[in-house]
């Protein structure tokens, strides 16, 4: 089985409200998988469903395809770093990882082991012996980083693991995440769509508690099909024919009055950097000022477009095509 | 080990450090032994008072410390006689008797202080932790049973020596204070009151660890304790007092599911009574957890 985990028409209901309001979703193993959505969009609640700590109403929840979450069959396989839970205050930052450790099953040696491995990577060990209570706001949030990760369970559920974080730890967790998550599956709620940008293989827009779509980054971004150039405004007008007789499979989009240039090309053998080629020989003969490129859309401005009709009754969006590279 | 079994166990000594490291277990040792010494230190002035008086009486001469004349009319033929009458049975009687009055006088201290002070340290337990939400960093770990057990028993083994601890803390209060101090007889008697409080204070645990895995707010849990534990005292007093049937037998079948209808079971010295009143009384405290944790096995956390 291929999916580390599929939730299947999942509810649930907080009185009158809908949190859940038949969720589907499948995370394929060994991925690093983004959750993005507004506040109360329902992701909090499918991390908290996936591992029992909330009871769903309806739908099916699948890990490994070995059917929904069982503590004696999952534990030390699955982990969840929630959000908004305070750890134990009391506790020593090591003999609180200790504690999890064997509740998950990890031997002496193989825990042991783990605990210098997680601690090293949030850059906790000089404060191993040092209480809970004592520790920043930020060095407590790592912590459960470094729970979520002890004796390297298959499967980690992270709800928003960088708030809190300063950004060059939080750059470090993500450095660290991209590099060492090996064949664990890692699924990432957040409001910092960025971060989830260049950290995910594949994301899916929640709203309302439904999927609004899911995909892959590539796709979600159209990494594959989009390569945008920013040029100086000075530079106008663009030499647009001869662009056209270049690349003649694509689609041209010019926006800012021209200082924005989309190229879209759907045929499967086009190739990004071919693309750049073609349009920079272009643009540079004829004197053209090319400030950046960029490669897809940004996903931030994705996760607007596919769920503006359930966020524009909220939040008023930007205007198509003012957000700055 | 079996996984439930051993992550039991894993929480119960989790159950132990961390209340040492909090403070909690050393604010509940002091407050056992604290009591243990003023009550006895109170006993003792009290009994030395009414010695006194008796001495007086009689005229013969005070003496400087209490307990030889309790001790002397202790073996005195005509009142264990007086004392068997009360009782209504020798053979009760007299095993009473061979009882130290400092020992009964403990007995008679911890079986009224522990279910208070259990209430007080115990409901909050399971409840702050749903409340601070740091359960949710365990109930992907283990099954919520071995949880909630594991914590019961480490709450039962901290109030295990509690008991211990303040029957010591008498056991020497009495030896500094009282003349004819018999330290043997008087060490195995309070041990065995210790450990039969101990039982009685387990009932009330369950009851306390029942009603925090109900509610999440500490404070709400602690009090909502209380009040149950009052209503079960009401029970009990109402089953000794009211003799109109059929409230009579209802309220007897009731005073069988509070702790108080197996106290004095308990305190009886004879191995059927109270080895009776203490299966009941274990099977009461679980069956207080475990309705507790019906609730908490499908909560969201």
């Amino acid at each position: 089985m291929n999916t580390a985990l599929e939730l299947k028409g999942v509810v649930k209901t907080y009185g009158s409200r809908r949190a859940l309001d038949g969720l589907d979703l499948a995370v394929s193993r060994g991925s690093i998988f983004g959750l993005v959505g507004s506040n109360g969009a329902g992701k909090t609640t499918a991390l908290a469903v996936t591992v029992g700590l909330l009871r769903r109403d309806a739908g099916s929840v699948s890990l490994f395809g070995e059917g929904s979450f069982d503590p004696l069959r999952h534990a030390g396989r699955v982990t969840l770093l929630p959000q908004d839970s305070r750890l134990p205050l009391h506790a020593r930052v090591e003999d609180l990882l200790w504690f999890y450790g064997r509740l998950q099953g990890l031997g002496e040696a193989a825990l042991r082991e783990s605990i210098d491995e997680v601690l090293e990577w949030v850059h906790l060990n000089d404060r191993r012996r040092s209480p809970v209570r004592t520790l920043s706001h930020g060095m407590m949030r790592r912590l459960t980083i470094a729970q979520a990760f002890l004796g390297r369970p298959e499967l980690v559920l992270l709800d928003e693991p960088m708030s809190g974080l300063d950004p060059r730890e939080a750059a470090r967790i993500r450095a660290i995440l991209k590099r060492h998550h090996d064949a664990q599956t890692v699924v990432i709620s957040s409001h910092n769509l960025h971060e989830l940008e260049t950290l995910c293989d594949a994301a899916a827009f929640i709203e309302a508690g439904k999927l609004v779509r899911q995909d892959n980054m590539d796709a979600l971004t159209r990494r594959s099909r989009r390569v945008t150039f920013y040029m100086d405004p000075a530079s106008q007008p663009l030499p647009m024919e001869e662009l056209k007789k270049a690349l003649p499979e694509a689609t041209w989009d010019q926006t800012l009055g021209g200082a924005e240039l989309t190229v879209k090309f759907f045929d499967e053998t086009a190739r990004a950097a071919e693309v750049n080629a073609r349009v920079l020989e272009v643009l540079l003969r004829h004197g053209v000022g090319v400030l950046e490129i960029r490669r897809g859309s940004a996903l931030e401005s994705e996760y607007f477009s596919a769920t503006d009709s359930h966020a524009s009754s909220v939040t008023p969006l930007p205007p198509s095509g003012s957000a700055t590279p | 080990m079996n996984t439930t079994l051993r992550n039991t166990w894993t929480v119960t000594l989790h159950e132990l450090t961390d209340s040492i490291r909090s403070r909690r277990a050393i604010v509940l040792l002091i407050l056992y032994a604290l009591n243990a010494v003023v009550a006895t230190l109170i006993f003792v002035k009290v009994l030395h008072e009414m010695e006194n008086q008796f001495e007086k009486a009689v005229g013969v001469a005070q003496a400087e410390k209490a307990g030889g004349t309790t001790t002397a009319m202790w073996k005195n033929r005509h009142f264990r006689e007086l004392i068997s009458h009360l009782v209504g049975n020798k053979e009760t009687a007299e095993k009473l008797l061979e009882t130290p009055p400092l020992a009964l006088f403990f007995g008679w201290l911890s079986f009224f202080y522990t279910p208070l002070l259990v209430m007080l340290m115990s409901a909050s337990r399971i409840s702050e932790e749903i409340w601070s939400g740091s359960v949710r960093f365990m109930m992907f770990r283990t099954s919520r049973l071995s949880w909630c057990v594991g914590k019961y028993a480490g709450q039962a083994l901290q109030l295990l020596v509690a008991l211990l601890l303040s029957g010591l803390a008498a056991w020497i209060t009495g030896w500094c204070r009282m003349a004819f101090f018999d330290p043997g007889a008087n060490a195995a008697a309070i041990a065995l009151f210790s450990l039969k409080a101990w039982v009685y204070g387990i009932a009330f645990l369950g009851l306390a660890m029942g009603v925090s895995q109900t509610i999440a707010s500490p404070n709400v849990a602690t009090a909502v304790g209380f009040v149950v534990m009052i209503l079960f005292s009401v029970v009990s007093m109402l089953a000794e007092w009211v003799s109109r049937q059929p409230w009579q037998e209802i309220l007897n079948a009731l005073d069988l599911l509070v702790p108080g209808g197996h106290k004095m079971d308990l305190w009886l010295p004879d191995a059927m009574h109270a080895g009776t009143a203490t299966v009941f009384l274990m099977a009461l405290g679980a069956g207080y957890m475990l309705a507790g944790y019906a609730r908490f096995s499908r909560r969201n956390l």
